[in-house]
C-alpha cells in the first residue's frame, strides 16, 4: 500500500518528494464510556505533498474526521507515526489550522475579536492584530461586519469568519472538517468556489473531508476514498480539473469522475448504514 | 441494570468516606469536641433521643407542618396557575405579584404572620404556604402554556369539554412541569417549617435545635443537622419515586442517567 | 422596559390597603395603614436606625455573597477541568445538596456567636452550592471543537481554561448567582431574626416585640423591596454581560 501511495504521489508532482504529511500505519480506538472499543482507523498509510488539496471522503463513521484530528493533534496517536515537515505531531498547533463543521466561533466575542484571537496567542502587538484581522476579515468579504457577534450573523457568514480566523495564523497546512456541511446548497457551492480563489492567492496544504463526492472531485487535487468502519484507505483517485472551464460541472471530464469514485464510494455507503440500523 | 447498581455504590461509597472523615477529624484533637462533635457522639444522642421519644416527636411535628403547608401550597399554587393561564383578570392581578414576590425573602414576613394568626401551627403554615406557593405557581404557567396546541385542538376536535380538556389533557401534559414545581417547593416547604420553628419555639426540629443552641449544647445542634438532612433527604426521594411512578409514560422517566 | 402598567395592580392593592386599615374594617394595630408605614419608614431613616441596621445586614450579605462567588465559581471550573478534584468535592456537594442550608443557623452561631461573622460563614456555605454547580455544569458543556479551535491557535492548555472554559461557563454561572443572590437575602433575613443584634431582621423582630407595629412593616417592606430591586437589577447587570446571546 505504501508503495502504491508514494507512486500515486509521484505520478502527480512528477518529481520524487519529500511529503510534507506523512501518516504512516496509524490505528485508532475509540473507547466509549459504556460498551466495547470501536476500531475507528486500521493501519492507514498516506503522504501528503506542501501545497496539495487533498480530500478525505467516506461514509458516516468512516473515521475521516478521526484523522483528521489525530493529524490535527487533538487526539493522541495511539499506534503509528504522523509527521509533518519530517517532525511527529505531538499536540494542536498553529501550523496545522483548523476550521470545524459548526463554525466553532468563540460567541462571546466579536468577529474582530475573533479573527485575532490567534494572533494575540503568537504575541502580536494590539494595532498590528487589527490591522490583519481587518485583512482576513475583508477577504473573506465581511467588511461591515467586524464587530458583530457570531449570534447575529448567517451560517455562511459565521463560516467565513471561522475560515478568516485560521487564515489569520497563516498556518501551512489547513484542516478542514466537512466546514460546508451545516450551510444550505446555494451558500455551500458559493462558499466552495470561494475556498478555490482562496487557495489560489494563497496555496496552502489543504486536508478537506467531506462525505459529499460532487464536492470532493471539484475542489479536490487528489481523493481519498475511504471504507466503512474500521476506515482503511480504499482508493486514491487524481482529480485535477481545469476550473477555468465554465461548464466545467456539466463536462464529460467532471461527470466520469464524479461515476467512477461514487462507485467507490457506493459499497462502502451501503455498509456504513447496515451497520447502524443492524 | 448492572450498571445503575454500579453508579449508585459509588455514591454510598463517597458518602462512606465522607462520614468516615468527619469521624477521624473529629477525634484527631485539631478541633474542640465542642465545634465538631464526633460522628458517634452524634449518632449516639440521635439514638438516645429516637429512645426517649423526643425525636419521634419533634420530626413528627415538623413534618406534619411542613407536608401540610406544602399540600395546601401545591393545590393553591396549581388552581392560580391554571386561573392565571385562562383567566386574564387573574393574569392582570397575579403577574406583578408574582414577578415582585418571586425574588423576595418572604421570610422576613414571618413576624407580620406571626402578629396575625399567633404562635401555632396555624401561622407556620401560613408561611410554608406563602413561600412555597410561588414555585409551584410558575411552574404551573409554564407547564400549561407549553401544551402543545395541536393536543388541545385534537381534543376539541374530538368533542372534549372545557372541564374534560382541562383534567384530562391539560394537565396531565403539563405534568412533568408542575412535578418539578413541587419539586423545588417540597425542600422550601421544609426550610421555612425550620426557620419558623427555630423563630417561635415550641416543638419540632427547629425549636431543638435553638434549644439546643442555648445550652451550648454541640452534639445536640449536630443531631438535629443531620435529623433535618435525613429527612430532606428522604422528602426529595420520595418526591423522585413519585415522579417516576407518575411519568412512567413519559420519555423522560425512562432516562436513568442522571448528571 | 416592560410598561409601567404592569405594576397598577400594586397600586391598587396599596390603595386599597390603606382604605381598609383607615375605614377601621381592620383592627389598625394588625394592619396599620399605608400612609403610618411610610411614615415610620422616614422616621427610622431619620433616627438612623435603617441605615445603621441596613449597613450591617449589606455587609454580611455581600461578604458571604462574594466569598461563595469566587470560592464557588473557582472550585466549580476547576472541577470540571479536573478530574482528580472532581472526584475529591463530589461526594460532599452531593451530601450537601438535599440538605436545607438553614439548618446551618445555630451551628454557625455556635461556632463564631451572634455578630457579623456567623452570618458571613451561613452565607458562604449556603450559596456556594448553586454558584459552584452553575459554574461546572456550564464549563462541562463547553464545546469540544472551541477548545481544539483555541489550542490549534497556540494556546496552551491553562490559557484555554481562562480564554474558553470561563466565558463558556458564564452563563449558567451567572444564573447560578442570580439564585445564590436570592438565597443569601433569605438566609441573611433568618438568620438575623432568630441569632443576631444587629441587622435587618433582628430590627423587625425588635420592633415587633416592642408594639412599633407600623415600623414594624415598614423595615419588612424595604426588606423585601430590596430583595426584589437587588434581583432587577442583576438582571439588567447579566444582559448586560451576556449581551453577545442571541
Amino acid at each position: 500500500m505504501r508503495a502504491a501511495v508514494k507512486l500515486s504521489l509521484l505520478c502527480v508532482t512528477g518529481e520524487s518528494v519529500i511529503a510534507q504529511i506523512v501518516i504512516d500505519r496509524v490505528s485508532h480506538h475509540y473507547r466509549p464510556r459504556h460498551g466495547r472499543d470501536v476500531l475507528a482507523l486500521d493501519q492507514v498509510s498516506l503522504d501528503i505533498a506542501e501545497r496539495e488539496f487533498i480530500a478525505l471522503l467516506g461514509p458516516s463513521g468512516c473515521g475521516k474526521s478521526t484523522l483528521l484530528y489525530l493529524l490535527g493533534g487533538f487526539l493522541p496517536t495511539q499506534s503509528g507515526n504522523i509527521s509533518v515537515d519530517s517532525k511527529p505531531v505531538k499536540g494542536p498547533g498553529p501550523d496545522r489550522g483548523i476550521v470545524f463543521q459548526h463554525f466553532a466561533l468563540f460567541p462571546w466575542k466579536t468577529v474582530r475579536q475573533n479573527v485575532a484571537y490567534g494572533l494575540e496567542k503568537q504575541g502580536m502587538p494590539k494595532d498590528e492584530r487589527d490591522r490583519r484581522a481587518k485583512e482576513y476579515i475583508a477577504l473573506v468579504g465581511l467588511q461591515g461586519f467586524e464587530d458583530s457577534y457570531p449570534s447575529q450573523l448567517s451560517g455562511g457568514m459565521k463560516q467565513r469568519a471561522a475560515i478568516a480566523r485560521t487564515l489569520a495564523i497563516d498556518p501551512s497546512i489547513l484542516l478542514m472538517d466537512e466546514p460546508f456541511g451545516a450551510l444550505d446548497a446555494q451558500t455551500r457551492s458559493l462558499m466552495q468556489s470561494e475556498l478555490l480563489a482562496l487557495w489560489r492567492r494563497s496555496p496552502k496544504t489543504v486536508l478537506f473531508v467531506t462525505h459529499d463526492v460532487q464536492e470532493a472531485v471539484y475542489l479536490a487535487e487528489r481523493v481519498v476514498v475511504m471504507s466503512a468502519r474500521p476506515g482503511r484507505v480504499k482508493a486514491i483517485v487524481d482529480t485535477r480539473l481545469d476550473h477555468t472551464d465554465p461548464a466545467l460541472f456539466k463536462s464529460r471530464v467532471f461527470i466520469d469522475k464524479v461515476d467512477e469514485i461514487w462507485n467507490l464510494v457506493r459499497d462502502e455507503a451501503l455498509k456504513a448504514q447496515t451497520e447502524t440500523s443492524g | 441494570m448492572a450498571r445503575w447498581f454500579g453508579w449508585r455504590s459509588v455514591a454510598w461509597l463517597s458518602a462512606a468516606v465522607l462520614l468516615a472523615a468527619w469521624e477521624i477529624f473529629a477525634r484527631s484533637g485539631a478541633v474542640t469536641p465542642f465545634m465538631l462533635p464526633a460522628l458517634s457522639v452524634v449518632l449516639e444522642r440521635i439514638a438516645s433521643d429516637a429512645a426517649s421519644g423526643e425525636l419521634l416527636q419533634g420530626l413528627g411535628l415538623t413534618l406534619y407542618r411542613s407536608l401540610a403547608g406544602f399540600a395546601i401550597a401545591a393545590c393553591a399554587g396549581i388552581l392560580l396557575g391554571v386561573l392565571f393561564v385562562r383567566s386574564r383578570m387573574v393574569r392582570w392581578w397575579l403577574d406583578p405579584i408574582i414577578s415582585v414576590g418571586f425574588p423576595m425573602p418572604k421570610i422576613a414576613f414571618l413576624p407580620i404572620i406571626t402578629l396575625w394568626l399567633g404562635f401555632y401551627d396555624v401561622s407556620k403554615i401560613s408561611m410554608i404556604v406563602f413561600d412555597a406557593v410561588f414555585p409551584v405557581i410558575t411552574a404551573t404557567i409554564a407547564g400549561t402554556m407549553s401544551v402543545e396546541k395541536e393536543l388541545i385542538w385534537s381534543a376539541r376536535n374530538l368533542g372534549a369539554s372545557e372541564r374534560s380538556l382541562l383534567w384530562e389533557v391539560i394537565l396531565p401534559a403539563s405534568l412533568p412541569q408542575l412535578l418539578t414545581g413541587l419539586q423545588v417547593a417540597l425542600p422550601i416547604s421544609l426550610i421555612v417549617c425550620i426557620v419558623a420553628e427555630m423563630k417561635m419555639g415550641g416543638i419540632g426540629l427547629g425549636a431543638a435545635m435553638m434549644n439546643a443552641t442555648r445550652f451550648a449544647d454541640s452534639p445536640g445542634v449536630f443531631a438535629g443537622i443531620v435529623e433535618i438532612a435525613l429527612a430532606g433527604y428522604a422528602l426529595v426521594k420520595l418526591m423522585e419515586w413519585i415522579r417516576h411512578r407518575l411519568l412512567r409514560w413519559h420519555a423522560e422517566a425512562n432516562d436513568e442517567a442522571h448528571a | 422596559m416592560k410598561s409601567a402598567s404592569r405594576y397598577l395592580p400594586l397600586v391598587l392593592l396599596a390603595l386599597a390597603w390603606e382604605a381598609v386599615s383607615r375605614l377601621g374594617l381592620v383592627s389598625e394595630l394588625a394592619l396599620p395603614p399605608l400612609s403610618h408605614v411610610i411614615r415610620a419608614a422616614i422616621d427610622l431613616v431619620k433616627s438612623g436606625e435603617l441605615l445603621k441596621n441596613g449597613a450591617a445586614s449589606l455587609y454580611r450579605g455581600m461578604a458571604g455573597l462574594a466569598l461563595a462567588v469566587v470560592i464557588g465559581g473557582v472550585l466549580g471550573i476547576l472541577m470540571a477541568w479536573w478530574r482528580p478534584l472532581r472526584a475529591i468535592v463530589n461526594p460532599a456537594v452531593e451530601m450537601f445538596y438535599p440538605m436545607p442550608k438553614s439548618a446551618l443557623i445555630p451551628v454557625t452561631a455556635l461556632w463564631l456567636g451572634f455578630g457579623d461573622a456567623s452570618k458571613i460563614l451561613l452565607i458562604f456555605l449556603g450559596c456556594m452550592l448553586p454558584v459552584t454547580l452553575g459554574a461546572y455544569n456550564g464549563a462541562r458543556g463547553c464545546e469540544r471543537v472551541l477548545i481544539w479551535s483555541a489550542r490549534s491557535m497556540g494556546a496552551s492548555r491553562w490559557r484555554v481554561l481562562w480564554d474558553v472554559v470561563v466565558p463558556c461557563a458564564l452563563p449558567e454561572m451567572l444564573n447560578g448567582i442570580r439564585t445564590a443572590l436570592a438565597l443569601s437575602f433569605v438566609l441573611l433575613v433568618s438568620a438575623e431574626l432568630i441569632v443576631a443584634q444587629s441587622g435587618f431582621g433582628y430590627l423587625i423582630g425588635f420592633l415587633g416585640e416592642g408594639g412599633t407595629y407600623d415600623a414594624m412593616f415598614a423595615v419588612v417592606l424595604t426588606v423585601a423591596f430590596l430583595g426584589f430591586v437587588a434581583d432587577r437589577i442583576y438582571q439588567w447587570i447579566m444582559q448586560r454581560v451576556l449581551r453577545w446571546q442571541e
